[in-house]
Order: C-alpha cells, then structure tokens, then sequence
C-alpha cells in the first residue's frame, strides 16, 4: 500500500461519528456550564477556585500539543507526523482557551491574595513581591502568554495549510525554524504561567522546579489525550488503513518517559523541601499532607506514577490500542487529581474536600473544548498528504 | 535549525562508498598496522608528564594531608569538590550516547558510542579520585560502605553523600560492563586479524571466545539492551544524587528545587562538549571523516545547544527566584555571585555557557568543526567555571559575615586538577592505540549491504 493510494480525508463514517462525540460533549459541556454558573450564583468563591483548577487542565490540552508540533518539526520522527493534525487541531483551539481565561479576570479578587491592596500594604512580603504580583501586569502576561501560543499555532497551522495547497516546497524550512524559538517561548511562557497562575496562590511560597513541573505535566496530559484520540480514530477509516501497533508502541513510550519525568520532578521537589525544611518553603507540603490531603498525595503516587508506570514497561501493552487507551484516560483522570491537589489546599486549608462545582467546572470547559476540538479536527485531512517523507512514516509502521 | 527535519533514519549515517570489509581495515588498521602518528605520541606524552604531576601533587597530599589545597573555613569544598561534579558530568554524554540513543533506535550513534564510554569511563576514574583524596584519609575510604565493622558503625543514610557512594559505583559498573561487553565482538576481530602472538593471546583473553554464532550474537542483543536499559536511569541518577550533595544542605545558591535536573542537563552539556573535544581532532588525524561524519557533528552540537539552553533557563530562574522569593540570604548570594569577589568568574561562566553557544543556532557555524571544537572547548571551560562558582561563592559568603572567607586555589589545588586531566588524556590515548575507538561491528549494520532489521525496543 502506498500514500498515494490513500486518501487522508475524514471518512464519512467518521465525520458521522465525530458528529456524535460533539454532540455529546457539547451537551455536558452546557451542562457543566450552567449548573456552574448556577454555582456562581451561590458561591463565586467556589465557583472561581473550582474553575481555576479545571480551567489549568483545559489549557493543558491545547497548549501542551503545541510543543509535540514543534518537537517534531525540529527532531523528526514518523511519530510527529501520525499526531501532527490533531496537535494542529488543538493549537486552533487557543482563541476559544483565551476566552475561556475572562471568568478568572473577573474573579481575580477571589483567588490571589496579592490582588487585593490593602493585603498587599499589609504584608512584608507581598509589598516585596508587588512589582511582579499586581493586576496589570498579571494582565500583560497573561496576555503576552495567550499573543505568544496562539501566534504559534496559527503560522504552524497556515504552513500546513499551504503544504498541503501548494506541496512541501512552498514550506520547506518554515516549520523548524520557528519551532526552535518557538520552544523556547512555550517553556518560558509555560514557566511563567505556572507561576502566576498556580504558584501565586501561594504567594509566600516558590520552587524553582514548579515550571518544569508544569512543563512535564502539559507533555503527559496532551500525550495521553492524544493517545486515547488516536485510538478512537482507529476504527475507521482513513486511521484504520494507518495507524499500527508500531505507531501506538511510539507514542506509548512518550507516555511512559513522562510518567517517569513528572515522578521525577515532583519526586526531587518534595525531597528537597523535606529535607530542607524552612519556614518559607515546608508550609506548601504541610499544607498538601496533612488534614486529609495526605491520602490524596498518596493517590498520585500510586495511580499518577507506580501503576502506570509498571504498565507501561510492558512491550505488548504498549502495542495494545485498547488497553493503552485505557491507561491513557486514567491518567487524564489522575492529571486531574494532580492539579486539584496543586490548586484546592491554598482554599481548603481545614481539611479536604470536595464541591459539586469541582465536578461541574471539568465537565462544562472540557466539554466545551472537546467540541470545539472535535470541529477543529475534521476540518482537515487526518494527515499530511504532502508531507515529503509520508511513506516512509506509513512504512515505519508495517516494519 | 533550519534544515529539513529528518523523518525516520535517513540511509546515510556514514559515507558512501564504504563496504563490510574496508570499515574493518580502516578502523582495525589504526591498532594493527597504520603507524602511530606523531600527534599520538604527543598527545599521549601531554598526557603521561601530566600524570606524573598528578602524582606529584597526591603524594605531596598524602604527606601533608589537604592543607596545601586552599580549603579553609567555610570553604572546604573547593577544587576537589568542583572537579569531582565537572568529571563525572562530563561522563554522562558517553552513557547518553550508547544507552539512550540505543533505546531510542538513533542508529547515527553506533559510530561514536565507543569511544564515548571510552570517555564515560575515564573521566568517571577521575571524577572518583577527588572524593576519596578531599577525605584527609583515604586509605579509610571504605568507611564509605556499610560494611558490617565490630564498631556497629553505619554511614548516616540521610546524607546524600552516602548517596554519592552507591550512585558514582553503580554508574561506573555499569559503564564499565556495558563498554566491556560492547568490545567483545571487536576484540574477536582483532584476534582474528593481528599478526603478533602476544597481541592475540591478550585479545583472545579478552574477546572471551567470541566465534560470532548466531547464538552469540543472540545473547549479545540481549545482554545490550538489558545493559542499555539499566544505564538509562543512571544517566538521570548519578548527576540527581551529585546535585543532591547541594540542595539538601540548606546553604544559599544550593537549595533549590530544580537543582537536580539542571544538573543533568548541564553534565550532558559538558559531556557532549567533550565527545566534540576528542571527536574532531581524532577524526582528522585518523581520516576517519567517512565514518565520524558531519552529521555526527553537527548532531552533538545540536544537543549541546538544546542543553545549553536548558542550562541558560536554570540561571534565569535563579536569579528570578531569588528575587521573588524575598529570602535576604538568596539575594544576597546572587549579588555576592555577580558583583563579589567571584564576580569574574560567574560573568566568564554566562559569557562560555550562554552567549557563546548561541552560535550553534547557525548551520554554518555547526559545519565547520574548527569553530564546534572552539565552542565545545569554551562550553567545558564554561561549565568548570559554573560548578567552581556554585560551590565556592556560596560556600565563601553564607550567612554570618563575620565567617566569611574567600577560597584562593594554590599551586596543588591546580596540579591535582591539571594531573587528572594528564591522567584522562593517558588513559585515552592507550585506548586509542589499543582498542577499536570506533565499534567495528556495529558500523557494518549502518551499510547499505546490512540491511537487516535491528529491533532495539523498550
């Protein structure tokens, strides 16, 4: 079989399917919005701190495929080519990402400290830290961080778009040349992000590995969504005349590298600070280990790490669609876990526990995204028709 | 970057032209038959007048004990300490290379691996002599192992440096039974090929009676990836534990959380570095440019880059944290380093580790080995200087004013330094003249007429 004789388009069936999906993640996703501004209604304090945390999760699916998209253009690889036009699909979605970011402008007040001033006058160290930490420039970050990933994602997307009207030699060279900087954009822009949107919360607190962390985070849970996506695709056409074992086997390393990465940083932070054990940096644990958070830690480190992590040794499991799926979707599942655990201890400082808007949050801006992304994603072949070393990818995965 | 981006191994990861039989006569030849070079003679006799100063300085050492070093209260951390972390990261692009590649399928690397654990192993011999000569004592140095004694005396688990001893022995087991078993099919083909008694009585020995059956070759690829697949985490271990050496005690400019993988990032960098250092100049002496090409080059400069960047990030966020952090004694540590008496070392250490390697963005600069052996020589300047400043200047102005210090290294300081550079450029060198530099059997698979699929899978 060669390139030429498939045709990349989304099948009729599958358009028929995709169909479907968004329908019915469009209506959780209204759901979820409108029992949720229901719950704005009740509480906009919970309200704003549960849509935090799910919004982090969101913007993690799009904008953690943009660095897949730009990993790929600078390494190369027949893997970056099978994921390429669901990563493009993603980053097409950061205008409606950027939209969904207003909420937190409003309810500024209610999640960060450091935005109210007479606290700020207050306290020593937000005064200290006030040239960084104040609403204006929150905003010019913000904004540079939205103006940034979504710039990145249209000119990829307009290159693909032209490889795929005029051939590969009206793009020759484009793509990687703005991925290197590109990659640097997204990991100081990652960074920053992290620290204004999570670490803030916090705002006596810091690590140096929260933006690495973060970075790993956006790796594992767009891989895993990616994962799960690809095989959904799988059963029909033009993915089941595609995609292989092989393909999958390729992305489920990825998986697995990173469920070691991300143990691996949040590992050498949490022994670092507990060894250390200073005023300014212990609380954070304490925080999170404590009053019943300690049980959700101990969560993570079984379902976020041990469990997948010795599945995804396995050679045959990594081959197996269904069964990676799986994995792939519990991990999704335990991303979540992870970041209520990062965002919910700075509000729930008693003891642990959970709103029925931390339920409602995740399923409305999921929900919405996933349509949106779903619409994005068959609007183009599914892959790179052009793409000057096609058959050898299609040919990587029959060996 | 700017290149096509290369989709799937393209088929040339060695120069045309190259048969099964003319790969092995090149590459045997530099040990059989080819004359040593004058530039061996030289370089191996740097290398052997060095490591006499080497021992020069140790026996001076074990005479007067650690006092001739410029160790002085608070500083008693110094050269010892910075070569130590310097030398062994410098080791761990050689178990990148033939470890991580290999997983990875990256089939360019069989060209380069050998001589990279070659390097791994070396500088993993000198790295370890630092801690045990900064003992005071070292004929006691195995106090270090819980070894069970009539004292019922344990090392203190807690302390990283515990930690150190079991991480820098594994890794250097390890590389060491990786390169070893890597050598022993080539070390059949010597046998094979030498017309010297004594030279195949020594490489019969050591090939272990290598035929190359199949069933060999079986337990071979075996016996590789399950070694590949135990050096990898090693490769993100050893350089975790060194840095835990520093973040686990709470001195400003050491506790800091992303420590650990910044140091991982900054031994490859200096690794590669030195994978560059060697490559080049050997390539050219030996007329080797048909196999060490310059795709391998350009390849090594490209994770030099990446790594350099990864390094480049880890001094913006210092600085950032310490700011942002509020803690008086982290931004009095960050002044101290850019103003203080260590000033023109950590402005030397951004100029050789950030601004200079900001040249390999260029094709043209990555193409022309003359300026990638100029960078790659700045880059290992510039990560002696990082570690030597990190160590040093955090140590010299900590939190009392009244105990501050400064380090001034002395004569010794620089002769047990300079020595164990004599004793890698030795050891390197005797390897060169003995030993296949380049993997002889695993080149021939990069051939055309090898088309045989290798499955090298986690």
């Amino acid at each position: 079989m060669t390139a030429q004789g498939l045709d990349f388009q989304v099948s009729p069936e599958l358009r028929a399917d995709l169909k479907k999906w968004r329908t019915r993640s469009l209506a959780i996703g209204i759901f979820g919005a409108l029992s949720s501004v229901a719950g704005l209604l009740i509480s906009p304090f919970q309200f704003y701190h549960s849509y935090l945390w799910a919004y982090l999760f969101v913007v993690a699916l799009a904008v953690g495929p943009l660095a897949w998209l730009m990993l790929q253009y600078v390494t190369g690889g027949a893997w970056g080519v099978i994921i390429r036009r669901p990563c493009e699909a993603a980053a097409r979605t950061l205008p409606l990402v950027a939209l969904m970011f207003l909420p937190i402008l409003i309810g500024i007040r209610n999640l960060y400290e450091w935005s109210h001033p007479a606290r700020v006058l207050a306290d020593e160290a937000l005064r200290h830290k006030q040239p960084y930490l104040n609403v204006p420039f929150f905003l010019v970050r913000t904004a540079i961080y939205f103006a940034g990933w979504w710039f990145l994602g249209w000119y990829l997307n307009r290159c693909s778009a032209r490889e795929d009207s005029e051939g590969h030699a009206a793009v020759h060279g484009k793509m990687s040349a703005i991925s290197g900087p590109g990659l640097i954009f997204w990991g100081l822009s990652v960074t920053f992000m992290s620290i204004d949107w999570v670490l803030s919360l916090h705002p006596e607190w810091f690590s140096t590995m929260f933006g690495l962390l973060f970075m790993a985070s956006q790796g594992l849970t767009s891989m895993a969504f990616l994962i799960a996506l690809m095989v959904l695709l799988y059963y029909r056409r033009p993915m089941s005349d595609i995609l292989t074992p092989r393909h999958l086997h390729d992305l489920g390393k990825f998986l697995l590298a990173l469920v070691m990465v991300w143990a691996y940083f949040s590992f050498c932070q949490f022994l670092i600070i507990w060894a250390g054990n200073l005023p300014e940096e212990i609380p954070w644990y304490i925080a999170r280990l404590n009053h019943g958070w300690q049980y959700v830690a101990l969560a993570l480190v079984i379902g976020h790490f041990a469990l997948p992590f010795s599945l995804l040794l396995s050679r045959d499991l990594k081959r197996n669609f269904k069964l990676l799926a799986s994995i792939a979707v519990f991990i999704l599942c335990m991303r979540l876990v992870d970041l209520y655990w990062l965002v919910a201890p700075d509000f729930r400082k008693e003891s642990f526990g959970l709103s029925w808007m931390d339920f409602t949050a995740p399923m409305g801006l999921i929900g919405i995204w996933l349509a949106y992304f779903l619409y994005q994603l068959e609007k183009r072949p599914l892959l790179p028709p052009n793409h000057p070393h096609l058959e050898e990818v299609l040919e990587h995965g029959r060996e | 970057m700017a290149d096509e981006p290369n989709v799937h191994q393209p088929k040339t990861d060695i120069a045309p032209g190259y048969t099964f039989g003319t790969v092995t006569d090149q590459i045997a030849s530099v040990v059989l038959t080819r004359r040593t070079p004058f530039f061996w003679y030289a370089a191996f006799g740097a290398g052997l007048v060095l490591l006499l100063l080497f021992l020069l300085a140790v026996g001076v050492l074990f005479v007067k004990g650690t006092g001739i070093w410029g160790l002085r209260t608070p500083v008693m951390w110094g050269f010892a300490i910075t070569n130590f972390v310097w030398w062994i990261g410098i080791g761990h692009a050689g178990t990148l290379i033939s470890a991580i590649l290999l997983l990875l399928n990256q089939r360019w690397r069989n060209s380069i691996n050998r001589f990279a654990e070659a390097m791994t192993l070396f500088a993993v011999a000198c790295a370890g002599m630092f801690p045990v000569l900064h003992l005071g004592r070292p004929w006691l140095a195995y106090w270090l192992f819980p070894y069970p004694n009539t004292m019922g005396v344990q090392p203190n688990f807690r302390s990283p440096l515990v930690w150190d001893v079991f991480a820098v022995s594994t890794y250097a087991t390890v590389s060491l039974m990786f390169w070893f078993v890597g050598l022993m099919p080539d070390l059949a083909t010597l046998r094979d090929r030498t017309h010297n008694r004594l030279a195949r009585f020594a490489y019969g020995i050591l090939a272990m009676g290598w035929r190359g059956s199949a069933r060999h070759w079986s337990v071979y690829e075996t016996a590789t990836l399950l070694l590949a697949g135990l050096a990898t985490p090693l490769v993100l271990s050893v350089h975790t534990v060194v840095s835990f050496d520093f973040t686990i005690a709470i001195v400003p400019g050491w506790h800091t959380t992303f420590l650990p993988p910044y140091f991982v990032a900054g031994a490859i960098y200096s690794g590669f570095a030195m994978v560059l250092a060697l490559a080049i100049p050997l390539r050219s002496i030996y007329g080797l440019q048909g196999l060490i090409t310059d795709r391998h080059l350009d390849n090594s400069a490209k994770v030099m880059l990446a790594t350099g960047l990864i390094v480049a990030y880890a001094y913006i966020l210092e600085t950032f944290s310490a700011w942002y952090g509020g803690n008086t004694y982290e931004q009095a540590m960050v002044w101290h380093r850019m103003t203080g008496p260590y000033a023109v070392s950590y402005w030397s250490l951004m100029l050789c580790n950030i601004l200079a390697p900001q040249a390999l963005w260029f094709k043209r600069v990555r193409s022309k080995p003359v300026f990638l052996f100029i960078s790659a020589i700045v880059v290992l300047v510039g990560m002696w200087l990082e570690r030597y400043v990190i160590i040093v200047s955090s140590l010299a102005q900590d939190f009392l004013p009244s105990s501050w210090s400064i380090f001034q290294a002395t004569r010794w300081d620089w002769a047990t330094y300079i020595g164990t550079i004599g004793l890698f450029l030795f050891l390197f060198f005797l390897f060169i003249r003995l030993l296949p530099m380049i993997s002889i059997f695993e080149v021939r698979t990069l051939l055309p007429s090898a088309k045989v699929e290798e499955e090298a899978e986690s």
